[in-house]
């Protein structure tokens, strides 16, 4: 009787795991479909270097997030002309994330720096 | 106005001109000071635009001529600390800084447009030179691979400060006496 119920423990410990396998997997799967038909938000760096914005013309899907890191060695802002996004000041070595919002061709520039001109595409 | 801004412009006009012949190129300790110097200059007229200028686009640029140019400064700083290079003065360091001097002393004796002008023109002189003695001279000079890369990526600032200021030359040139 001891040895039966040690290996009907043993059973219903497989089981567990099994539901438990299982129950990873589905999730696993629902989260690579959700990915695949919902499109994740991706993230697209723009680089601000030697005075340009690098790429300076970047198309993204609206959510995603455009973070600009600033490498130069003083500060710079990403201001849309239309004023439908402005960083404000980016100092050295710092980042400014802008989740894209409404789908449009956005110019922007650096507010500091008028000779630094750019393009934001929200698709 | 060309008095205002002859000394400074020489002075870098040396650095920029065959007047470093091939042995007596600067070096690196003596390209500290006149990249230090050289700056330094341009944060001081900036100061005196930004507190005389009565026009915003001017103060904007003279604060953009400090804010940058400091920038510039605290990583050359930076830099000869660490590579324990002590910046050393010489003729054209000191030059520069003399026509510094005389270009504020000049700018202080005008006003309003005039003084704007006079500004924004020296400005663009300043810069055009900078930017021949980085190409001629800094640049090409350089021994030390992390200076001559700091004199490489200032290199940009200085052309779009040069852009800049021609845009504002020429909207101050419609701007009625």
């Amino acid at each position: 009787m001891i040895r039966y119920s040690r290996i009907g423990r043993c059973q219903r410990m497989g089981w567990v795991y099994a539901r438990v396998l299982v129950g990873l997997l589905l999730t696993s799967g629902v989260v690579s479909v959700m990915a695949d038909t919902n499109a994740a938000p991706k993230t697209h760096v723009v680089t601000i270097e030697n005075m340009r914005f690098s790429p300076d013309a970047l198309t993204v899907q609206r959510g995603d997030r455009v973070v600009w890191i600033n490498k130069d060695l003083f500060a710079h802002t990403a201001t849309a002309v239309s004023k439908a996004f402005d960083s404000h000041n980016i100092e050295p070595n710092a980042s400014w994330t802008y989740v894209a919002g409404k789908p449009g061709e956005y110019d922007y520039v650096c507010a500091l720096h008028p000779t630094m001109k750019a393009r934001l595409t929200v698709l | 106005m060309k008095f205002v801004y002859t000394a400074t412009v020489a002075a870098l006009a040396v650095a920029a001109a065959s007047a470093w012949p091939q042995s007596a190129a600067p070096t690196d300790p003596q390209i500290a000071a006149i990249v230090v110097t050289a700056n330094q200059v341009d944060i001081d007229a900036g100061k005196l635009a930004k507190s005389k200028s009565a026009a915003t686009d001017v103060k904007e640029f003279a604060q953009r001529m400090i804010t940058d140019h400091s920038g510039v400064n605290k990583s050359a700083t930076e830099l000869v600390h660490k590579l324990h290079v002590k910046p050393e003065s010489n003729a054209t360091s000191q030059s520069l800084q003399q026509g510094g001097e005389q270009n504020i002393a000049a700018l202080k004796k005008l006003t309003d447009g005039a003084f704007d002008r006079a500004y924004i023109d020296h400005e663009i002189a300043y810069h055009q030179s900078v930017i021949e003695a980085l190409d001629k001279t800094l640049i090409p000079s350089a021994q030390n691979a992390e200076l001559k890369a700091l004199l490489v990526k200032v290199r940009p600032a200085f052309v779009a400060h040069l852009e800049h200021a021609k845009q504002l030359q020429a909207s101050l040139g419609k701007t009625p006496e």
